[in-house]
Order: C-alpha cells, then sequence, then structure tokens
C-alpha cells in the first residue's frame, strides 16, 4: 500500500506570535517551528499502517526552505521517502491554493491512500484534506481516529459530537483527514534521524507542478485575540458556592 | 636449632623426582589458570575501544588506586567489619608475595631468603604477622557467608567460596605451622608440600569463579573512566549506546569480568530494595553471561535473554551503586548505556516515555506546561530579565518555573539575593537541561536541548549561573560539555552557605532532618554546604541513611516522569525513613525530591512540613514576599 502523508509545519505551541507590519500575515522572525499536530497523527496513522500491511509512507509538504527540519523529523520517524513543494507564498495562498499544490505533488505517484491532519493549528481552516480528494478525484472521509486495511478498501471510525462515533467502508484509493489522539505518537530517535540523512527528499517548485497563486480567497487583515478576564467571585458558604459552580458551568461555561 | 627456636622450617634437600614434580605439577597449574583467563583477557581485549579513553593525568588514577586497592579504603569504610577482614586477607597475599617467590624458588634449589638470616628471619616474622590476621580474617569471612549469611550475597551458598576459604586458611596454617618444626623433620617437608599444592590448586580456580577479582579488579580501580557517572560520548555514526556485544567495550567488559558479586550495589539500590526487577549486581553478571555465551563480536540485543529490558528503565541514577562498588564498576554509564541502546534504536516503548519525549521535542519543558506560565510567574514574582549587566543568570528549571512549590523556593532565593544585594535575572526563555532525556538515554533530545540552550545562554552574554534544582546544576555543569562550553553553575546551598554570615538569623529549637540529593551529594559531593544552612535555622537531625549512602527518593533517572507501578514507592520508603527520625521538618535542597516527599506524605495526619534550604534561610529576612 503507497500512504502519503500530507504535513504542515506550523510555529511551535509556545511561539509568542507577532503579526507584521502590514497586518496579513505573522512576524516569522525568530518563530521556531514544529509539526502540526494533526498530521503527527496522520503521520503516525500511516506508518502503522505500513508496519501492519507493508508498503511504503511519502510525506509531501509545502513551505520554503525551513520545513525541511519537519520533513526531516518525519522521515526520521519511519517515512521512506518526502517532497518538499518550495514556496514562500504559503501565507498568501487559500486552501484551494494549498490544496491545488498538494494534488498536483501526488498525482504522479498514484497512492492508494492519501492521509492530512485534520486541520492545521495556524489556520485551521480544516478544508485543505477534503479539496486535494476532490482535485485527484478520490473518496473521503473526514475526522478519522481509528484506519483499518479490509479486503476491499478500509474500514474508518470517525469522530462525531458527544462522544458518539461513526463507522464506516470506503473503496480505495481515498482520502482520510486524521484527528487527533486515535493513536499513540512515537518519538524520534537517533538512529532515525541518521537514517533520514540516506532518504530520498525530491525539490519542486510550484511552477514546475503547474499550480500558479491564483487566489479565490482573499485574506483582509489577521488579528490576536482580545484578553478579557472575567473573574467572579462566588458569595456564601463552601456548599452554596459549589452549587453556584456547578449552575454557572453548566449554563454560562457549558463545559459539564 | 631447637624447635622452639621459631625460625621458618624449610626442608634442606629436595630430590631431583620431587624437583621434576614441582615443574610438572607448576606448569600444569598454570596452564590450567591461562586456559580460563586467557579467554577472558580476549574477550575484554577483542571488545570495542573505549573513544574517549585517556590514560592521563595519571595522578588521580594513582590516588584512587592507593586508596581503594592498596589501603582497601572503600572495602573497610563502607562495611566496617567484612572490609577488615577482606583487607587482612588482601594484605596478607601482599606480604606473601615475597615469601611465595622464595617456597618456590626453594624447591628448585634457589631460595634466597635465609630463614635465620637478619633480613630472611624480619620478613618470615613479618609475613608470619600478616598470616595470623589473614587466617583470622578469612575466618570471619567463611562465618559471615555461611553462618551469618547476609542476604546480598545471595539466596544461593556458594561452595567454591567455602573451597577458597579453606584453601587461604590452609596456605597459612602450613606456613605458620612452619615456624613449629625443624628443617629436618619429615612435618617440615609435609607442610612445604601441603602449602605448596594449596597454592597450586588455589591460582587455576581463580578464573574460573568471582575471584578472578583478585587479578581483574587493581587494573578495573586503576583504568575507570574516574568522575562519577560519566556517560561517554557516541563515537560515531553507527553508535546508538549498548545495542548489542559489538557495542561492549573494554571497560565494560572489563568491569564486569571484575564483578566479585558482593551485592553492594545491590544492597543500597533503592529498586531492588522497593521490588522492581532491577538488581544492578544481575546487570553486571547478566553481561559477563553474555560475553561468556555470545562473546563481544556478537550483535545479538544486550536487553532479553541476558537481562530483561525493564530492568535498566527501573533505574533512578541515585548512583548508591557505583558510589559503593569495591572494584571500580562504573553501573551509571552500564545503564544509562543500556537505556541509550533502547531509546535511540526506538526499541523501548513506553507509553509515560514517548509522552516525555514528544513534550520535549514540541516544547521546552519535560511537564508539558506551555511557556506562558513560565512568563506569568516571572511577572508575578517581579523576577528580573537577564540583560548580560547582572552577576548570576538564575537558572528557573522546570520546577523552578512551572511547579509551585519549586517556585516558592525560588521566591525566597529571590528574596536571599536581593537582600544580600546581589545581581541577576532570569533568561526570557529557557529549555530544559535535558536531564531526564540524558539520564533516559534518548541523545537525540538532549543534544537539541544542550545547543539550543548553550546558544541562548552565550548570545545572552552568561558568565556565572545560579540553580535550585541538583539534576539541573549536574547536566549543566558536566554534560553539556559534549556540545559546548556551559557557564560556570552553583547550586543554592553552595551560595547560601556562602553568604551565611551576613543573613539575619533566626535559630529556634526546630528539628530539620536533612535529605540529601543523590546529585548534589554523591555526583557534586556537596554535604556540608546544606547542613550549615540547616543549622543555622534549626537543630539538625541526620536520617539513618545520609550523606554518600543517602537513600533516593525516587525522582531521577527520568522516574519522575515514568511513574513506578511495580513493589513499593521509593519515596515512601524514603520519606517514611525521615518520619521517623520524629524532626519537625524535613530540609531537601532539590525540588524533585521535596514533589516525591509532597505526595509521599500527603494525607498523614501531623506528618513533617516540608521545606527547602532556602526557605529556610529566607525566614530571618526582614520583608515578606518580593515586592
Amino acid at each position: 500500500m503507497k500512504i502519503i502523508v500530507a504535513i504542515k509545519q506550523v510555529p511551535e505551541r509556545d511561539a509568542q506570535v507577532r503579526i507584521d507590519a502590514a497586518g496579513k500575515w505573522i512576524d516569522e522572525s525568530g518563530l521556531q517551528w514544529a509539526l502540526n499536530e494533526s498530521d503527527a497523527y496522520a503521520l503516525e496513522e500511516a506508518l502503522q499502517l505500513k508496519e501492519k500491511n507493508g508498503g511504503e509512507v511519502v510525506v509531501v509538504s509545502a513551505g520554503p526552505e525551513r520545513v525541511g527540519t519537519t520533513i526531516r523529523e518525519a522521515l526520521a520517524k519511519g517515512a521512506d521517502r518526502a517532497i518538499h513543494i518550495d514556496c514562500d507564498d504559503l501565507g498568501s495562498r487559500d486552501a484551494l491554493g494549498v490544496a491545488r499544490l498538494l494534488a498536483a505533488a501526488m498525482k504522479p505517484e498514484n497512492p492508494d491512500l492519501v492521509l492530512t491532519g485534520l486541520q492545521s493549528e495556524d489556520l485551521g481552516l480544516g478544508q485543505t484534506g477534503v479539496i486535494v480528494a476532490e482535485l485527484l478525484g478520490l473518496p473521503h472521509a473526514t475526522l478519522i481516529l481509528q484506519v483499518e486495511k479490509t479486503e476491499t478498501g478500509l474500514k474508518v471510525k470517525r469522530e462525531l459530537e458527544e462522544g458518539w462515533f461513526q463507522s464506516i467502508e470506503l473503496p480505495t484509493p481515498a482520502v482520510l483527514t486524521i484527528q487527533s489522539g486515535g493513536n499513540k505518537l512515537r518519538y524520534a530517535t537517533l538512529m532515525g534521524i541518521k537514517k533520514a540523512k540516506t532518504k530520498e527528499v525530491r525539490r519542486v517548485t510550484a511552477s514546475e507542478l503547474g499550480v500558479d497563486g491564483a487566489q479565490v480567497v482573499v485574506l483582509e487583515r489577521i488579528a490576536l485575540p482580545q484578553k478579557q478576564k472575567s473573574t467572579q467571585m462566588l458569595p456564601g458558604n463552601a456548599k452554596e458556592a459549589a452549587a453556584t459552580l456547578v449552575e454557572k458551568l453548566k449554563f454560562e461555561a457549558r463545559v459539564l | 636449632m631447637t624447635p622452639l627456636a621459631l625460625i621458618l622450617a624449610e626442608p634442606e634437600h629436595f630430590s631431583l623426582v620431587e624437583k621434576l614434580l614441582l615443574i610438572a605439577l607448576t606448569l600444569t597449574s598454570a596452564a590450567l589458570f591461562w586456559r580460563r583467563f586467557g579467554v577472558v583477557l580476549d574477550k575484554i581485549l577483542k571488545s570495542r575501544k573505549d573513544a574517549g579513553f585517556r590514560i592521563f593525568p595519571l595522578w588521580p588514577r594513582v590516588r584512587d588506586f592507593v586508596w581503594e586497592v592498596v589501603l582497601q579504603a572503600k572495602v573497610i569504610k563502607q562495611r566496617p567489619l567484612a572490609g577488615l577482614a577482606h583487607a587482612f586477607v588482601f594484605w596478607g597475599f601482599c606480604a606473601f608475595v615475597l615469601v611465595t617467590l622464595n617456597h618456590f624458588s626453594l624447591g628448585i634449589g634457589l631460595g634466597f631468603l635465609d630463614p635465620s638470616g637478619r633480613f630472611g628471619r624480619f620478613y618470615f616474622y613479618f609475613a608470619g604477622a600478616f598470616a595470623l590476621a589473614c587466617a583470622a580474617g578469612i575466618l570471619g569471612l567463611f562465618v559471615r557467608r555461611f553462618l551469618v549469611r547476609p542476604k546480598w550475597l545471595g539466596k544461593k551458598l556458594s561452595y567454591e567460596s567455602g573451597f577458597i576459604a579453606l584453601l587461604i586458611f590452609l596456605l597459612m596454617a602450613t606456613y605458620l605451622a612452619a615456624f613449629f618444626v625443624t628443617d629436618t623433620s619429615p612435618a617440615a617437608r609435609v607442610l612445604w608440600w601441603a602449602h605448596t599444592l594449596s597454592l597450586l590448586v588455589f591460582l587455576p580456580i581463580i578464573p574460573h569463579t568471582k575471584h578472578l577479582h583478585l587479578v581483574l579488579s587493581p587494573a578495573t580501580v586503576f583504568l575507570s573512566r574516574g568522575g562519577f557517572s560519566k556517560i561517554p560520548a557516541l563515537d560515531g555514526d553507527e553508535d546508538f549506546g549498548l545495542v548489542a556485544g559489538t557495542d561492549l567495550t573494554r571497560l565494560v567488559a572489563l568491569q564486569a569480568y571484575s564483578c566479585v558479586e558482593c551485592g553492594r550495589c545491590t544492597e543500597h539500590c533503592p529498586a531492588a530494595n522497593t521490588g522492581k526487577v532491577l538488581n544492578p549486581k544481575e546487570i553486571i553478571l547478566g553481561l559477563r553471561g553474555y560475553l561468556n555465551d555470545l562473546g563481544p563480536k556478537s550483535d545479538r540485543p544486550l536487553l532479553g535473554k541476558y537481562n530483561p529490558q525493564e530492568a535498566p528503565f527501573q533505574c533512578t541514577t541515585c548512583g548508591a551503586c557505583e558510589f559503593q562498588c569495591p572494584v571500580g564498576i562504573e553501573h551509571l554509564p552500564i545503564l544509562v548505556g543500556l537505556r541509550r541502546g533502547a531509546v535511540n534504536t526506538g526499541a523501548w516503548e513506553d507509553d509515560y516515555g514517548a509522552k516525555l519525549f514528544l513534550a520535549l521535542e514540541r516544547g521546552s519543558n519535560p511537564l508539558g506546561m506551555p511557556a506562558a506560565e513560565r512568563d506569568k510567574f516571572i511577572e508575578k514574582a517581579a523576577l528580573p530579565i537577564f540583560d548580560g549587566t547582572q552577576e548570576y543568570c538564575l537558572w528557573l528549571g522546570c520546577m523552578g518555573a512551572y511547579d509551585s512549590k519549586g517556585r516558592e523556593i525560588v521566591a525566597d532565593l529571590a528574596r536571599i539575593l536581593n537582600y544580600l544585594g546581589v545581581s541577576y535575572g532570569v533568561l526570557k526563555k529557557e529549555k530544559c537541561t535535558g536531564d531526564a532525556a540524558r539520564r533516559l538515554g534518548n541523545d537525540l533530545v538532549f543534544q537539541q536541548l544542550a545547543e539550543a540552550n548553550l546558544e541562548t545562554l552565550a548570545q545572552a552574554k552568561v558568565k556565572k549561573m545560579l540553580s535550585i534544582c541538583p539534576h539541573c546544576v549536574r547536566t549543566i555543569q558536566e554534560d553539556w560539555k559534549d556540545y559546548g562550553t556551559p557557564p560556570e553553575i552553583e547550586h543554592h546551598s553552595e551560595f547560601i552557605a556562602r553568604h551565611l554570615d551576613r543573613l539575619p538569623q533566626v535559630r529556634n529549637q526546630e528539628t530539620v532532618v536533612y535529605h540529601d540529593p543523590c546529585y548534589l551529594g554523591r555526583y557534586r559531593e556537596v554535604y556540608d554546604e546544606p547542613r550549615a544552612v540547616v543549622k543555622a535555622a534549626g537543630q539538625l537531625v541526620e536520617a539513618p541513611r545520609s550523606h554518600e549512602r543517602s537513600f533516593c527518593c525516587g525522582a531521577g533517572g527520568g522516574l519522575t516522569f515514568l511513574g513506578e507501578e511495580t513493589g513499593e514507592r521509593v519515596s515512601q520508603v524514603r520519606a517514611a525513613e525521615l518520619v521517623a527520625t520524629g524532626a519537625q521538618t524535613i530540609g531537601t535542597a532539590c525540588p524533585f525530591c521535596n514533589s516525591m516527599f509532597r505526595d509521599a506524605v500527603a494525607g498523614n495526619e501531623g506528618a513533617p512540613q516540608l521545606l527547602d534550604i532556602a526557605q529556610l534561610a529566607a525566614r530571618g529576612l526582614p520583608d515578606r514576599g518580593v515586592s
């Protein structure tokens, strides 16, 4: 089974994000980068499928030079080879624009399965994987926690709301967007990193793929979330306060 | 000569048959010795070379050799009775070298010591005194092994040890008895041959048993890496730690064959004492078994048949084993080496371990906390940011930045620094020192963290550092050296002790039992400074196991992040010991010890309070709270 995993490099979770002078993207200087979390789970799923059923895992990532470190990390964890789509206009491309790049790079590979993370931690659009499926003309399923290979195709477990799950079967080739938490992630090892050095990373550019930068959706402005503090002191003794707290958690915060 | 002249009797004449017999027997004995010893030596020499090994400087090697081998100081100090008995046997053997040479020379007609001559008479008396001590010593050791039977010697009685004891006793007895017979009596001849035969039987037994330590351990002590828990740098692209036989180095092989199976390591091991699989002695014997069966060229895994994989991962790296070992075995590089082999190749699968490594790969600290929490604490505690003008960079570490108790310790240390007028600042961003990754054998994560931190510190132009955590101090000062030159760093106990006379002291009657953290005590040899701080604040109480024999809190070696699933909890065993001293306060000098004990005594009625020495020292300061 040939599996392609689309991965994205995003700012590290602890990064202090600043907005750049134009107000249209973040200031990337001094930022540290990491593999998008749900993409890490997509990669893990691919590696486990390969370990069970054999085959090949190819990672595809779009972005500038710095994306190389994240590609190496994926290779170190066990991917067999990589395609690096070299472009530095990722911030100005919409989901369709990025999906076009990915699909163009994937198409000649004729994969049996394409996995992506559910959504990216920076933009959070949650569309890229689905549009890739459309562009490749393949069936897709989203929010996947488990993938099992069957004789005819795949059996997958989808996450629904409120603790409900859905089990569906679909034929291959197919595209799945993977939800975080379905598997336990593996750690990168020294041996993996050393082996990764000898693995193939093929670099292609947008123009080589024949994809232009045309936008359908134009990003107007980005802004940092407003900080707001709303501390409430609950009056009364412990029992009364606890009752009020439960009330508020249920009906105001809606977390219970 | 009268029978009671107390001069060593020597048979006057040896027939040709006797001489030929002696030569034949000696050659047979030597051949039997070599048949096994040659194999052992070959396995050691065919092991991989120790890449970073340097014989120079010689002075520390000579010093350790004299202290540990010649004077037997470690053997005696850590087990006085058995140690002294052993020392007498050892010194007896040393004194007998000349006697034995003369003994065999005599048999072929070339005796060079005259029993009635001035030097001969003196030397035979001198050796006689040692023979008495040696005989008494071996008798004592025999009684200990076969009648007292301490559990550290293993459940199985070692009959070979009994036989060896008998031979040593015979050697001494036949020597001493010769003072009470005459040269011409047949008894002199019988004693001479009995002495000779005992020796010739003894020799080939040596390499077949743990008595091999007689030959190897002086070399092992002399050639040891030195320092404490010195983890060797990986050697090239193919070295991932101790994976298979081909990774065993000469030092490891030498140490494996030197083990005398005394069990001191196991006696002091927190894992072995709380029902875990790990038994440091068995780890070493497992490696020896591997070398015996498969040799140093095998690519079969070291973990599995010969040592269970879980064993090295139950080690808290407290170092009690390495500290105790009388024959120079360095357990920690071996235990960490086995972990490296499993982790660097991905063979170790552990949910907690993977979670820890991922937290370190993706974030800044092993606790998996967002770095913003650290920023909030710095702001709240009004800690100045290091800008290159201050004297000290105060390193927070994960506990100081994220743990509630660790933060209290940092805040009190800051009050002390403010009071003393010592300038300091904290870094805007810190990454974990990589202590847990280093001890768990994840060289990839450790290298990334060490390099990132070294760069940050160099950019900030940090010269001197101060930390509340002995793990940070050790890792920064020693382990980072593989990747650069770390700034000078000291533990806050050393800093406070140095400034104690300038701090207002309110000494009261409160009793404080001080717990030696492994990474401050055995790793850094800092014992007196924290005690001085405790004494300035209250009455110091010592725990039954203290100083270099302190018992671990259970946190080290990454175990605080792994959880402890089997047996009793190390932390509870140690906390119970500290509580039993009846002290009102448990004084610690490590935020990890503090957090382990916090959990261990939680819910206990009337449990002593837990305070770091910085908190004790800050009690006399005029202002409460940091402005």
